[in-house]
């Protein structure tokens, strides 16, 4: 018998393959899926539910598309791959458009599936409920901005395979329906949510309030301006606010403003952490510690699974982490807006009666200005992560030619010279070399300035704040001024503006609408908020005429909100190369505008309100298209 | 029928265990002896089949060429051997036989392996080509085995884009996708076939038609099937030795200019086209065209980077025989390819092979079949997902002037603004490393047992296969400095690197198991009815388990991993499973009419368990003409064509790859869909899955071959033609009549509705005839398939333009669409007085040599509108391909010369090679025929007309380049032959031989891919290449010397 062992064992092999029948067999339990019953009954399978949909919050502008911070050349972008931004002249219709249902509807299951859960506890269930309620609310104030009134759907719905689907079909609602339900659920929620001003990443009290006084701010603005603009609207009102409205949404803006403001929403104050002003505001924007600022956020944790390369992108090019960084470059435009201590507009000062202003350091040229100047931008002469930037584009004679390079920190040999010496500076600005600061500043806000921030492996965890106490005050200012309470304005206004180092306070009598807007601009800058702003004021066609800016003009009509921006200019500085000259080894300045921008961007009126397309028409032929496209 | 089958299944479970105490009967034979030589040269053949007809019931010759056997004494005895006619011989009570056994050029009666089974060539009704050890065996094509099969096989599509060490080739069965590999017996994917060692697989059979069906499954795409080779039984042990030893050099790659002078020269007339001014001064210039002063010197990187004549080598060691019981074949092998990039880059596997098998009676036969293999890859840890990235992409990114170390001191990597790409760094010393090893052992365990008595003819037969295949993969790529030389100071300063460690891990493991019951039957009735029955279980499961994790570890040096370090960490556990049940029936009249009916119930865990379940059916037919009798009446004896068959299959197959998930079936929550941080904590997030798709099942796949096989002029011409039809229906798609609002928040889902069709035709030709010593045969193939879109389910159109542009109803599959040109103007006088806006900016931005595009709308405007169809796929198989090769010998010379080619294809110049100065990197020598200013400087100055448009400095945004847009101007439809293995070799004559004490001693010199004709050499571009930059690792061009020894 003993030959037939290999056979036994073989038989019994198959028969140990043949022991299952075939489902048995074919049934293989998935490794991660989990069925609606495990979830329903478990509150941390609950939260991770919940999770995903706070990860699904519709950001307009986010820190891990870097380029939707700094759009509407408010920057230029150091990347060759992007140039064709500044090449083209304007936007499709289609920009800016969302239409996600289905994320809708997975909150609208949510809410049903947690109301049906009988094993949560309650308070655990309300606090669940209210939070996909603020996640709800939140997602359709974002469609609002962009695409006006939509259909409203707070039920899960289901297609019952009958071939006819018009019971689906939803009319889109009005604009002002949209923000009424956005204030109203704010309203409806903010009290069950907790008061908790140290819980930043999940919906508290102070994140309906912040919700709510934007919603109502943005509505508010629509109603009076859009009063400009008669063809940016709808009969039905699905895009435009009757002008009646205005005035009883600015007073819900200022009036959950200002719950926030007196501290019923919790303990939240202006940052003010470090004696160093600018140092200050730099720090309000990564400083997770101790921050009484931040009132609702996207967070990140290094070591958590959770990173963005914000840094990694548009941190200095030299001396960084990895050969990347320098793409985000704020515009000539940008950072001469900020005023001086004293409250006064100025152009950089880099040529008195068309002779250039020398200057002993390099960074002399922008001292004395705004502290959220330097908070905002890098600029020559400053340090990041302890390491001097080396913006500088290159040598001018004394003839006044120029010797430059088109690598960075480039050596050559100057006339007369035997050695070679760099010619321009690690950082550039180099005329169409990417990730250089070829307008002369990077920028620094939500930038990370801690060691690996900008390590492909590593990255950053700043997190990006959605709503913060400093733009509350400037709601409330907004909305007072609006509702011709100029004082209270300049109150709020003048909180905002002693943070930022100015020394003279506004008066009510110094507040009017290119103020409040000029506040918004500097404060609030890289934020995703500026965009909302030209729209809601209806300046965005302005602003965004299309026309090209001369050289002249960058230096005019500073801190005007209709002061056009179609194209960013950049300034270089130099150094004087003249030995014997008093002048020899100063620093001067040129303003110039890039070889690429070729372009200038014109907003028309079919970009107010973006489009709803062919698709979803065909789907819903109930939808309204917008106006002008 | 369920219940009917799974008790089958157990029935034949039970029967293994049966057959180990069942006894054979006795019964009343005559006993035979004789002996079988060779016709020709009287040589004894050792083991040469005997069988007696009609059962099972056989033996094989002993080295001398003796058989013994025990038959009924009116039973007629087949003696079979390949390569030689099969003889029938009556006994008519005779107890000694002796045969001489003659040659058969046509192998009509050469075994065939197909489904489950193996069938004699004559026999085979379904369009099965195969591929033997002795054509795969000279070529040397680099390190897989599909590497190798360039127009070897009649319909099988070749292009190999990529050539790195370890590299594979892209096969397709009549391009109808991702073929099923086989490989004895076992159903496995493209990375087990093409890492077997080519020297130890016996035969490949390729499917292409519905007998794939067989394999249920994944059979829709065709399937290969592999033999290894087993030692024959009453031979002697042979040893074999075949080792070569060859150096490899890039078939093609772009040229860069590295000159300085030129270099600058050329970016300064790019700048003066595009902004009428450049930076760049004469006196400059001037000292780039000196090159003396440091930074203006030129320096080759193509050079410093690209080895020549990589090495290749490969041992591989064999030892085969049988006594009259036990037959084994074990093999070892090692390859090792090294990359132009140096030694640092390489693959290395080591494999083995071991064949065993008993017969422990007369009817009961065991074996066992190891096959296990290390597979090593190598190289420095560099940036980027793919290690050779860098590496190729530095040549066309470095500029002339850039240097690698700073100060030209080897100590100090340059700090060249990109060190990424800064070759200097691309090492294990500086840059890291990356080890990926797998270690893979495949065992199948064997028991067959033949019936005697009453079930005559009748085997079964249970196979069990183990398969366990383990990765591990290290990884780190270290931090390091880049310097910049201060000649005033003579210091180094460290101005750039990456301080970003990267250290990664992943540990894998799969495991299969394979079940395997079969039983066949085998009968002739009278002399005119022969039968054989076939039914078969297959189960089959897998495991895959898979953890990765990454670190950022302090230092560069030391080689674990830390828990405090651990940055990432992923885990996976995946199973599948499938089942089949398969029957095939066999019936043939006389050897002239033969009829195959199949049919496979097979189940895959993929779907929702109502519809887990396929049935597969299929159907051929063959007529052999010349079998008649009224053809043998007309043609007599010596007819000219001496075989004639005519046959046509019909088959369902299925395909479980479908692109669903295996669990979309079910509701629920998927978990970890992302990390959310709520509180300072990370949490892991889970997501509703959304509609569930249940609904959905197996794509079916309709095969139809109408085809003939003939031989002519006894045996010296062999052919076979076919023309298929595959229409696949039950493909994914929508039902668009119903709209549903988009606010419903979820689509509907997919549904089995949409067709496509595959159809096309093939061919094979061959030749052998000899000359006294001269033995020459030639043969090719030439085969042509292309997929069509056959219809959607009620497609739905906004208006007549998006019908002719989006429609795919009824039109071939992979057309490219893009802009026509018509031409380059040739004048500013012509750009300014052209009516169409070529660039969208009123034509401002165009320079004399810019394209003109054709404004097919005429609406004034180039955009979308205007595109047409302009080119065929790429990225995928020819839909042409063709092969030829020619063997020639003489006394101990030999010469082998193998071409293949392909066409239909297209290749467009994107990116490196569409545009000058990518990436503000090198420039393309191409690009030194374009059109430029007599004297760059003056505007005034005439134009002299070039190839390309005039010069800008990356300008991927210009009109002529659109971004990348397709336009017939960069758009290239490719032709190419090419030869393949070109081989002379010299065997030492049988009187040498015999003083040394070998059988065989052959020395060959070898070459690989040495030339091609096609229509992108111009570019500097393999033909088969895809990625459009032209930046893939190409083909190489081998040079071998190789000996093979038998002793």
């Amino acid at each position: 018998m003993k030959k037939y062992i290999f056979t036994i064992l073989l038989a019994l092999f198959l028969a140990l393959g043949c022991s299952k029948n075939d489902e048995e067999f074919l049934d293989r339990p998935p490794s991660s899926i989990l069925t609606q019953d495990q979830i329903f009954t478990d509150p941390s399978a609950v939260l991770s539910v919940l999770g995903d949909l706070y990860n699904r919050y519709e950001d307009f502008g986010r820190l891990d598309d870097w380029a939707s911070l700094a759009d509407f050349n408010i920057a230029y972008w150091s990347e060759a791959g992007r140039y064709p931004a500044f090449q083209n002249d304007g936007w499709g219709f289609g920009s800016w458009g969302i239409w996600n249902y289905g994320y809708i509807r997975e909150i609208n299951l949510f809410l049903e599936r947690c109301e049906e859960a009988t094993e949560l506890e309650a308070s655990l269930k309300t606090r669940f409920l209210a939070e996909a309620r603020f996640l709800r609310a939140s997602y359709y104030f974002e469609m609002v901005k962009r695409m006006g009134g939509v259909p409203l759907i707070l039920e899960s719905e289901t297609y019952d395979f009958s071939g006819d689907a018009s019971y689906l079909q939803h009319p889109r609602e009005t604009e002002a329906a949209i923000y009424d339900f956005v204030i109203s659920e704010a309203e409806a929620i903010k009290d069950i949510l907790p008061t908790d001003a140290d819980s930043k990443s999940r919906a508290t009290k102070g994140a309906a309030l912040a919700m709510e006084t934007r919603a109502a701010l943005y509505a508010g603005s629509i109603a009076k301006y859009g009063a400009t603009t008669p063809q940016v609207s709808l009969p039905g009102n699905e895009v435009g606010i009757p002008a009646s409205m205005a005035e009883g949404y600015y007073t819900k803006a200022l009036t959950a403003a200002q719950a926030i403001i007196s501290g019923s929403a919790g303990a939240y104050a202006l940052y003010n952490s470090k004696p160093n002003l600018s140092e200050n505001f730099e720090a309000l924007f990564y400083d997770k510690a101790n921050n009484p600022e931040a009132i609702f956020v996207e967070d990140y944790k290094v070591g958590g699974g959770k990173t963005h390369y914000f840094t990694g992108w548009n941190q200095p090019r030299f001396g960084a982490e990895e050969e990347e960084g320098g793409r985000i470059n704020p515009s000539l435009q940008f950072v001469q807006s900020f005023e001086l201590l004293d409250g006064t507009f100025a152009p950089l000062a880099n040529e008195v009666g068309g002779n250039p202003v020398y200057y002993d350091n390099i960074g002399d040229i922008f001292q004395g200005r705004d502290a959220r100047l330097a908070g905002t931008v890098i600029l020559p002469g400053t340090t990041f992560k302890s390491k001097p930037v080396d913006i500088w584009a290159g040598i001018v004679l004394a003839d006044g030619s120029i010797v430059s390079g088109d690598s960075r920190g480039q050596e050559k040999t100057l006339p007369g010279g035997t050695e070679q010496v760099q010619v321009v500076g690690f950082d550039g600005p180099i005329d169409g070399l990417e990730f250089t600061a070829q307008s002369g500043f990077y920028i620094r806000k939500y930038q990370d300035p801690n060691t690996g921030s900008g390590r492909r492996g590593t990255q950053s965890d700043v997190w990006f704040i959605r709503y913060r106490f400093g733009e509350v005050l400037l709601n409330a200012a907004e909305a007072a001024f609006e509702l011709g309470q100029p004082d209270v304005a300049a109150g709020y206004l003048n909180q905002v503006r002693a943070r930022a180092g100015i020394t003279t306070p506004l008066t009510g009598a110094d507040v009017d609408f290119d103020r409040i807007a000029h506040e918004r601009y500097v404060e609030l800058a890289f934020e995703g908020l500026h965009f909302f702003d030209l729209k809601r004021w209806r300046l965005a066609h302005i602003v965004l005429d299309g026309n090209p800016i001369s050289e002249a003009e960058v230096t005019q009509n500073i801190g005007e909100a209709t002061k056009r921006e179609t194209q960013p200019y950049s300034i270089w500085p130099y150094k004087y190369h003249n030995p014997g000259d008093p002048n020899d080894g100063k620093y001067l300045y040129k303003i110039l505008r890039l070889s690429r921008i070729t372009g200038a961007d014109r907003f028309q009126f079919g970009n107010y309100y973006s489009e709803i397309g062919q698709d979803l028409i065909n789907n819903n032929p109930k939808l309204v298209r917008n106006p002008n496209q | 029928m369920k219940t009917i089958l799974k008790k089958l299944f157990q029935q034949i479970c039970l029967l293994g265990i049966f057959l180990v105490v069942s006894q054979s009967y006795a019964q009343d034979k005559l006993k035979i002896s004789g002996n079988v030589s060779s016709e020709t040269d009287t040589m004894p053949l050792p083991g040469v089949s005997v069988i007696v007809k009609g059962t099972n019931n056989g033996v094989s010759t002993d080295f001398d060429g003796n058989y013994t056997i025990e038959a009924p004494t009116n039973a007629v005895l087949v003696f079979s051997y390949i390569g030689f006619k099969t003889m029938e011989l009556p006994v008519n009570g005779r107890t000694t036989i002796d045969l001489q056994m003659s040659d058969d050029v046509a192998a009509l009666d050469e075994v065939v392996v197909t489904g489950y089974s193996s069938q004699e060539k004559k026999s085979i009704t379904a369009a099965i080509s195969t591929v033997t050890s002795e054509d795969l065996e000279s070529v040397h094509a680099g390190a897989s085995v599909s590497s190798g099969l360039a127009g070897k096989i009649s319909g099988v599509t070749f292009k190999m884009p990529d050539g790195r060490p370890g590299a594979t080739a892209a096969i397709q069965i009549r391009n109808m996708g991702d073929p099923l590999y086989v490989i004895d017996g076992i159903q496995q994917d493209a990375g087990q076939f093409n890492n077997i060692s080519p020297g130890d697989i016996e035969s490949i059979s390729v499917l292409k038609d519905a007998s794939a069906a067989i394999y249920g499954v994944r059979a829709a795409n065709g399937v290969v099937v592999v033999t290894t080779k087993r030692g024959r039984k009453n031979t002697k042990n042979v040893v074999n030795i075949n080792s070569y030893y060859g150096g490899q050099n890039w078939s093609r790659f772009p040229k860069t200019v590295n000159d300085s002078y030129v270099y600058m020269s050329k970016k300064a007339e790019a700048d003066l086209n595009e902004f009428g001014e450049t930076q760049i001064t004469n006196e400059e210039l001037e000292k780039y065209r000196l090159g003396t002063e440091a930074g203006y010197k030129s320096f080759d990187w193509k050079n410093f980077i690209i080895k020549k004549d990589a090495p290749l080598y490969s041992l591989n060691v064999s030892t085969s025989g049988g006594s009259d019981k036990i037959n084994y074949y074990i093999s070892g092998t090692q390859l090792k390819q090294e990359a132009v990039l140096g030694p640092e880059f390489n693959f290395e596997r080591n494999n083995i092979q071991s064949n065993l098998d008993a017969n422990i009676t007369d009817r009961l036969k065991v074996g066992v079949q190891i096959n296990g293999r290390i597979e090593t890859t190598d190289n420095p840890g560099i940036p980027g997902a793919d290690d050779y990235w860098l590496p190729r992409f530095a040549i066309l990114r470095n500029r002339p002037f850039e240097r690698p170390y700073a100060n030209d001191n080897p100590e100090y990597l340059n700090d060249i603004g990109h060190n990424e790409t800064n070759w200097a760094l691309h090492n294990k010393k500086i840059g890291g490393y990356s080890t990926n090893i797998w270690r893979v052992l495949q065992t199948n365990f064997s028991g067959e047992y033949k019936f005697g008595g009453f079930a005559e003819g009748l085997t079964v037969k249970g196979m069990y296969s183990y398969y366990i295949a383990d990765q591990v993969l290290n990884g780190h790529e270290y931090t390091y400095d880049a310097y910049t030389y201060d000649a005033a100071n003579d210091a180094y300063n460290a101005t750039g690197g990456s301080s970003n460690p990267w250290r990664e891990r992943r540990n894998r493991k799969i495991l299969k198991n394979v079940y395997q019951g079969q039983a066949t039957y085998k009968k002739s009735f009278g002399d005119d009815h022969n039968v054989e029955g076939l039914f078969l279980v297959e189960r089959q499961e897998q495991r895959d388990q898979n953890q990765w994790l990454r670190s950022v570890p302090e230092t560069n040096i030391l080689p674990l991993m830390y828990f405090a370090n651990v940055v990432e960490f992923q885990d996976a556990d995946n199973e599948e499973a499938r089942i089949g049940y398969i029957g095939k029936f066999n019936y043939n009249y006389k050897e002239k009419y033969y009829l195959e009916l199949s049919g496979r119930q097979d189940a895959s865990w993929k779907f929702a368990p109502s519809k887990r379940k396929g049935f597969f059916p299929s159907g051929s037919i063959g007529w052999r003409i010349t079998e008649e009798d009224w053809y043998k009446s007309i043609a007599g004896e010596d007819a000219w064509v001496s075989e004639f068959k005519i046959r046509g299959s019909y088959g369902v197959l299925g395909d479980d790859n479908i692109g669903i998930g295996a669990y979309d079936y079910l509701p629920g929550y998927n978990y970890n869909t992302g990390t959310v941080v709520l509180d300072g904590q990370p949490i892991v997030g889970a997501r509703d899955k959304g509609q569930i798709v249940d609904n959905i099942s197996w794509f079916k796949s309709k095969i139809t071959d109408i085809g003939m096989d003939f031989t002519l002029f006894d045996g010296k011409i062999n052919g076979s033609y076919d023309y298929f039809y595959r229409l696949r229906t039950g493909l994914r798609g929508r039902k668009y009549d119903i709209l549903i609002p988009s606010e419903l928040g979820y689509g509907l889902p997919d549904e089995n509705v949409n067709s496509d069709a595959q159809s096309g035709f093939e061919g094979a030709l061959s030749y052998s005839d000899s000359f006294g010593d001269f033995y020459l045969t030639v043969s090719g193939n030439a085969s042509y398939s292309r997929g069509k879109f056959i219809e959607s389910y009620k497609p739905r159109f906004e208006n007549s333009w998006q019908e002719y542009r989006a429609s795919n109803e009824g039109r071939f599959n992979d057309i490219r669409w893009g802009f026509n040109t018509i031409g380059q103007f040739q004048s500013q006088e012509e750009i300014n007085n052209y009516p169409v806006d070529i660039d969208g900016q009123g034509n401002r931005t165009l320079l004399p040599g810019d394209l003109i595009y054709e404004d097919l709308n005429g609406d004034g405007r180039i955009n979308g509108y205007d595109e047409k169809p302009i080119g065929y796929n790429f990225g995928k198989q020819p839909s042409v391909n063709f092969g030829l090769s020619i063997r020639m010998a003489y006394k101990g010379v030999d010469f082998t010369a193998d071409f293949s080619g392909g066409s239909g294809y297209s290749w467009a110049q994107e990116w490196e090679t569409r545009w000058a100065f990518q990436n503000q990197g090198a420039l393309n020598t191409i690009f030194l025929d374009s059109w430029s200013r007599q004297d760059p400087a003056d505007p005034n100055s005439t134009w002299v007309p070039g190839k390309y448009p005039a010069l800008r400095y990356n300008a991927s945004y210009h009109s002529n380049y659109r971004g990348g847009q397709a336009s017939s101007f960069w758009m290239h439809n490719v032709t190419y032959l090419r030869a393949r293995t070109i081989e002379l070799g010299y065997s030492l004559p049988k009187p040498i031989l015999e003083k040394i004490g070998l059988q065989k001693a052959r020395f060959y010199v070898n070459g690989y891919n040495l030339f091609s004709f096609d229509n992108l050499s111009k570019f500097g571009i393999d033909p088969e290449v895809n990625d459009t930059n032209g930046l893939q690792y190409p083909q190489n061009k081998f040079v071998n010397v190789g000996v093979n020894l038998s002793i």
